[in-house]
């Protein structure tokens, strides 16, 4: 390469950097839209681990438990669940499936009538097989967490993250009362240190639409309810794609034998041009 | 040759014009002997092309066309059909990368000047596949009938409903139903899987062709004709088989793993390849939030959101596509590649570069009243690059474009 011809390259990848970072000052520019978890602000991140069956067995099991009575999942067999979380079908069909008529290549139609709970509660609880892709694996793990006391609704709660749902908090049991409370906050100067008065204490603003748990209220603490709730998210993505892990296992296969199929093809290449010139 | 097979052979060519063909357009095929990577999409494109096809039939077989098992045979494809999720992300994947790579080989046309005489036919079949694509694409996406299928449809078809006197026949027409239905659904069927894939088959078959008769180009725009051996082969030039096929084979490997890459770990591609409220089946009584198409239609929803009148955004975006088929005959520049053109034509490129993936991300986002204003600014740049090359291409300085390759 000549220096000249450098010289453009280099001219050409400053221009690629320009374009780029035009495009993505415009989007922050521009970016107005609330956050997909409403008064809850920024959802909380949600990172699944489809290989930890005991993850999946328990989440599944609370699904049973606590959700299949108003939701069904009708796209999925109840075969398939027992056989991809490797739960032995009989201890499955024994402990988890209430129904005893239920067989193994049925699809999870669902407990309750559509129609009936539709009067219930005004819409009829939707269909949870695909909950996780159209909503997303960071709402849903938000959205079960952030149920609030809340008098002036139907069944005295509301959700931070689905303000006005019609479910009620049906885990309320397991997680207490959870309340929204307002709380001092020290108050941050500019530079980023706390701000403080001329004798050094720090100065606070009070800050409301804090979530707090009233304590005894529940029958497990804040850390093994967030990993009821871990669970429990983890088996609505495992259901929403039940292909999931094998995909990602299959993908690095495929990757592989893509980079070897190119890796010949360029020596062939290179042994054909050699003969030429 | 002699033998059994060689008899067989024999027997074939006298009847078939293998051997000819095959030296024609493959082993004796002069192709110019530098070019770079821009020249593989076309390659590329045929590959997503046959993959597409491939992958299509294997979908069709559990795929159901009626309004109440749509969504649900792609649910059992997704999760009772034995590597059924594989056959379905090859063509929901294949779909966005054929784009992306017809999107890059329409560029390289604009950069070199592959339209340029005597490749103007190329290029205005070229055109003509692009806007099949549209079509098929369209129509495939309202199959699974998810939320963003009925409603996206919704919103095109309802388009037709904008031209005077015979728009709302026609959209009724198209329809088939005065609503989108199962009716709807199944005549898209028809259209997708059989009508769009022979028509698309047919140009490319007749873009290749009319591009076998007048040659390939090159990036410097150079006339690799000028200078022939005894034999009349071009000297810049080498057999189409086997170098250009091993070149092609070493991006096709590329290629595909970015394929795989993508098709493994981010099927979904963020919500752009396919949408998050298309997982949800068709409900005519509850509107999404927000409407949008899938990223490679969007520039042109943008266009069509910065005209508030209908029918004008539905002629704006017309003919957005169709300024596309006559470019041919907007450029009047001696050079046919930017390397070669002048200041006015580089500045002109970059900027409508700029606009067209402004204009993408402008269709895929919400509203607002400077995004308005961004989509009329940018949609005037798009139409400004074709309607005023005639003059800046007449009146720039151009380099001189080298004898050889
Ligand atoms: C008493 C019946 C009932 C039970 C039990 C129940 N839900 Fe619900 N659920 C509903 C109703 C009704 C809605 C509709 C809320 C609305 O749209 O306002 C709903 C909505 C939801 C949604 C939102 C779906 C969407 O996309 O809008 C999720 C997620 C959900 N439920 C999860 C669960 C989980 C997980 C459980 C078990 C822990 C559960 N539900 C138990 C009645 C119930
Ligand atoms: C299914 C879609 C398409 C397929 C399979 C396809 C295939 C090809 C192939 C194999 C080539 C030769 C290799 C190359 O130059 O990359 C080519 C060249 C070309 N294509 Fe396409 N193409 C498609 C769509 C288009 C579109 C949409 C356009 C423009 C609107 C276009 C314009 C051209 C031009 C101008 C050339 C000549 C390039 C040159 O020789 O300089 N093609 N095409």
């Amino acid at each position: 390469m000549t220096t000249k011809q450098k010289v453009i390259k280099i001219n050409k990848s400053v221009k690629f950097l320009l374009l780029f970072t035009l495009l993505f000052g415009i989007n922050n520019l521009l970016s107005a839209e609330g956050g997909p978890c409403k008064d809850y602000g920024d959802c909380d991140k949600f990172k699944y681990s489809l290989n930890d069956m005991e993850s999946l067995q328990s989440g599944a099991s609370t699904f049973l438990n606590y959700c299949y009575g108003c939701h069904s999942l009708q796209y999925s067999r109840w075969g398939r669940i027992a056989k991809d979380l490797q739960i032995p079908e009989d201890i499955f069909f024994e402990n988890l499936v209430f129904d005893k008529s239920i067989k193994a290549g049925d699809l999870m139609t669902g407990a309750m009538p559509k129609d009936e709970s539709a009067q219930w509660f005004g819409v009829a609880p939707p269909d949870l097989t695909l909950v996780s892709r159209v909503r997303g694996d960071d709402w849903l793990y938000s959205y079960l967490r952030t149920y609030y006391e809340d008098s002036s609704k139907q069944y005295g709660v509301n959700n931070l993250v689905y303000p006005g749902t019609a479910m009620p908090n049906v885990l309320a049991a397991l997680q207490g009362n959870q309340k929204l409370i307002c709380k001092n906050i020290p108050i941050i100067a500019k530079n980023g240190g706390e701000k403080r008065d001329s004798e050094g204490n720090a100065l606070t603003k009070e800050k409301c639409g804090f979530l707090q748990v009233e304590e005894g209220t529940g029958s497990l603490n804040k850390e093994d309810f967030d990993k009821v709730i871990y669970d429990l998210t983890n088996f609505l993505v495992y259901v929403g794609e039940p292909s999931k892990a094998s995909r990602e296992r299959i993908g690095w296969y495929v990757i592989f034998y893509f980079l070897i199929f190119t890796a010949l093809s360029a020596l062939l290449y290179r042994e054909y041009h050699k003969d030429y010139h | 040759m002699n033998g059994v097979v060689g008899k067989m052979f024999g027997w074939f060519n006298n009847r078939l014009p293998v051997a000819n063909t095959f030296e024609r357009h493959l082993s004796k095929h002069p192709v110019p002997s530098k070019v770079n990577f821009w020249y593989l999409f076309g390659a590329l494109a045929a590959v997503v092309l046959i993959i597409q096809i491939i992958s299509g039939i294997w979908l069709i077989m559990p795929y159901s066309n009626t309004e109440e098992q749509a969504f649900s045979s792609i649910e059992y494809i997704m999760r009772d059909v034995d590597y059924g999720w594989v056959i379905r992300y090859i063509h929901t994947t294949g779909a966005s990368m054929f784009f992306a790579v017809v999107y890059l080989h329409m560029f390289r046309g604009l950069l070199y000047g592959s339209y340029q005489k005597p490749k103007e036919l190329v290029w205005v079949f070229g055109c003509a596949i692009y806007l099949a694509m549209m079509a098929e694409g369209f129509l495939g996406y309202v199959l699974p009938y998810g939320q963003m299928s009925y409603w996206g449809a919704q919103v095109i078809i309802s388009l037709f409903g904008a031209i005077p006197y015979i728009g709302e026949s026609l959209e009724i027409w198209v329809r088939g139903d005065y609503y989108i239905s199962g009716i709807t659904v199944s005549r898209f069927f028809a259209l997708h899987v059989v009508a769009l894939p022979l028509v698309l088959i047919a140009l490319v078959f007749l873009h290749l062709i009319a591009l076998h008769e007048v040659g390939a180009g090159n990036p410097e725009g150079v006339d690799i004709e000028k200078y022939l051996d005894e034999d009349g082969v071009p000297l810049d030039s080498v057999p189409f088989f086997p170098y250009k096929v091993l070149n092609a084979l070493v991006g096709i490997g590329v290629f595909m793993t970015v394929f795989a890459i993508i098709m493994f770990f981010f099927p979904e591609g963020g919500g752009y390849f396919i949408e998050m409220a298309n997982f949800e089946e068709a409900n005519p009584l509850v509107t999404p939030e927000h409407i949008a198409p899938v990223w490679y239609y969007s520039p042109y929803y943008a266009m069509l959101r910065a005209v508030p009148d209908k029918l004008g955004g539905l002629i704006i975006m017309g003919s957005a596509v169709a300024i596309l088929f006559v470019v041919p005959w907007l450029d009047n520049s001696k050079a046919a590649s930017i390397r070669y053109k002048g200041v006015y034509s580089k500045v002109a490129l970059a900027l409508f570069g700029i606009s067209f993936l402004t204009l993408g991300y402008l269709g895929t986002v919400g509203v607002t009243e400077v995004r308005k204003t961004m989509s009329i600014i940018c949609t005037f740049i798009y139409f400004a690059f074709f309607i005023l090359m005639p003059i800046y291409t007449k009146f720039e300085k151009t380099k001189k474009v080298p004898e050889r390759l």
